[in-house]
């Protein structure tokens, strides 16, 4: 494992989750990850790690609620569009993609 | 004093018998939160509140509902339909839900009256108090605001502990309620993962996210579990278990308790240790069994990096779709992706773009399996570590944090076991699902701070009855920043 990442490594992986941050914030990610690889590297040391099982939740029981197949009555138009900023004809408008 | 001041029993008591109304304790709650000094709510629920006091004014106090006209605070990442809701973060200003959490549902049919909606680090995703986006929740036993309440469930710590309400309801991914509850002088208990519904909560990591509460006393804790706990088809994860425990037991007699000698081994405060010894001692003179194991070093210090990679990689994709096109803040953008771009820019803090970039780091696919995989089985070795260790015992104890609250611009060497181990070992709970309670046992320079007991799976009322063995060994129950100088 990496003990310190390069400066475009941490901006690509800003950039993939669609935000930015400051040249200045960018450097203090950087030192503090280097802090952050140090405590993941316990990690791989511990004594047969690799041969267990990955557990996703702690409860490992199967749930499958499935609700009967009844209709029910969804939110108004009005409502699912209260909370939005930009809006047009019932709709979400965004930026136009074909120009 | 003020009915306020007192647990959930005593202030259904002193309405049962008409000493007090639910308006009269609405108003007082509402009063308090506006002068509230800490920093400690993103909105007060003044109209909404009133107006459902003052109609249960006009009906008779069912005996058999303590909940009755009881005000309390509600962390911010709770959906309440038509009452704004923001988690602290600016990438939700404005937001108003339209529907209700199923918890705030279960508290609304009680007639318990939410009075606020508290602050919290931004999306829950801190533990410090100290990245909400109105600023720095403070600390109700230090009016110097010098030391952190912790997070982050912090404005519902605060909310309990400068007593402005009985109880409120945070949540716990890691130590969210817990970890505050030692810096405030509470009982912070987290149920098993499953038990109490998190429709409505805003997701942060739903491995590990659980429901959790402040309360001023275990009582008022098992009060709340047997309110909350119910089955709810809205949550996939949601169990439906009936909890049981042999109440005719005697409360200490048979309970055997865990100590992790390779945990306790770091703690290094005098003062606070001195204390969490002298309660072991007594806990053995009552007849509770404390037994010395190891757990293996490598696995304590695997905990935090453990955590921050699943709930860092979690909180990556949770958090998709906070883009400023559906809700929140909509900034200017030439394309759809320059939208979302700049409304998560702006919409972000700091602390959370960090987390967020170490979640993606982990989740690269060169990462996946060096990082976010092992995490996974790392989690799964601990969880079975622990359940052997505990399969012949009833829980574990150690101090919930190694020191009292500690001052905002502490240095802290980050890779020291105290700091990796004693000040985040409390996930392990997250990680096996198992109920986990905080209660406080001293006082130290006029902070508290308090032991955690952990138990397995399902055993929430058994731990409750411990709980209360240690409540009861202490005296300080019903402790708040009012009382401290009670205690000394």
């Amino acid at each position: 494992m990496k003990e310190e990442l390069d400066l475009k490594t941490i901006k690509d992986a800003a950039h993939r989750l669609l935000f930015d941050m400051s040249e200045e914030e960018f450097l203090t990610l950087q030192s503090e990850f280097k802090v952050t690889l140090k405590q993941m590297k316990v990690l791989g040391e511990i004594e047969g790690i690799d041969e267990v099982a990955p557990m996703t939740f702690p409860i490992e029981t199967k749930i499958t609620y499935l609700r009967e197949d009844v209709a029910e009555e969804p939110l108004s138009n009005e409502e699912v569009l209260s909370n939005v900023k930009e809006k047009q004809s019932g709709q979400i408008k965004l930026p136009k993609v074909v120009l | 004093m003020s009915y306020l001041d007192l647990d959930i029993l005593s202030i259904h008591k002193a309405l049962l018998e008409g000493k007090t109304k639910p308006s009269l304790l609405c108003k007082e709650a509402l009063e308090r939160v506006k002068k509230d000094t800490n920093n400690a709510f993103e909105l007060v629920n003044e109209e909404e509140a009133l107006r459902l006091a003052l109609k249960l004014d006009e009906e008779e106090v069912p005996f058999d509902n303590v909940f009755y006209g009881i005000p309390y605070v509600l962390k911010d990442n709770y959906s309440t339909k038509g009452i704004k809701t923001t988690a602290s973060s600016n990438i939700l200003n404005d937001f108003v839900p339209l529907y209700d959490a199923s918890v705030y549902k279960l508290l609304k049919e009680a007639k318990a009256v939410m009075v606020a909606k508290a602050s919290m680090d931004e999306l829950a995703m801190g533990g410090t108090g100290t990245t909400s986006h109105i600023g720095t929740t403070y600390n109700p036993y230090d009016p110097k605001h010098e030391r952190m309440i912790g997070g982050s469930s912090s404005g519902s710590a605060a909310s309990v502990s400068a007593s402005i309400v009985p109880f409120a309801i945070g949540s716990d991914t890691g130590d969210s309620v817990r970890k505050p509850a030692s810096y405030a002088g509470l009982v912070g208990f987290k149920p098993t993962w499953g038990l109490i519904s998190r429709y409505g909560l805003f997701s942060y990591a739903p491995s590990l996210d659980t429901v959790a509460y402040f309360t001023r006393g275990v009582d008022d804790a098992r009060l709340l579990l047997n309110l909350l706990v119910k089955h709810d088809l809205n949550d996939a994860t949601s169990l439906d278990v009936t909890l049981e425990d042999d109440e005719s037991k005697d409360e200490a007699k048979n309970i055997t308790l865990l100590v992790f000698k390779d945990l306790d081994v770091n703690l290094k405060d005098e003062v606070t240790k001195n204390v969490y010894h002298n309660l072991l001692c007594k806990l053995k003179e009552q007849g509770i069994t404390i037994k010395e194991v190891t757990f293996g070093h490598d696995l304590l210090a695997a905990i935090y990096p453990t955590y921050n990679v699943i709930s860092f990689a979690e909180a990556t994709s949770n958090n998709a779709n906070l883009d400023g096109v559906k809700f929140g803040p909509r900034p200017e953008g030439k394309t759809y992706q320059e939208v979302m771009m700049n409304a998560r820019t702006e919409g972000f803090s700091n602390l959370i773009k960090r987390r967020f970039v170490i979640g993606s780091y982990v989740l690269y696919k060169e990462n996946q399996k060096t990082l976010f995989l092992r995490a996974k089985k790392v989690r799964r070795k601990i969880v079975e570590r622990l359940n052997e260790l505990l399969a012949d015992a009833d829980g574990f104890i150690s101090l919930a944090a190694p020191s009292i609250a500690p001052k905002f611009f502490e240095a802290t060497d980050k890779l020291s076991d105290a700091y990796v181990i004693n000040d985040n070992y409390l996930a392990i709970a997250n990680f096996s699902g198992g109920p986990s309670i905080t209660l406080p046992i001293g006082l130290k320079d006029k902070m508290p701070f308090a032991v955690n007991v952990t138990a397995k799976t399902f055993d929430d009322l058994k731990l409750l009855r411990i709980a209360k063995v240690i409540e009861k060994t202490t005296g300080m129950k019903g402790l708040s920043y009012p009382e401290v100088n009670k205690y000394e």
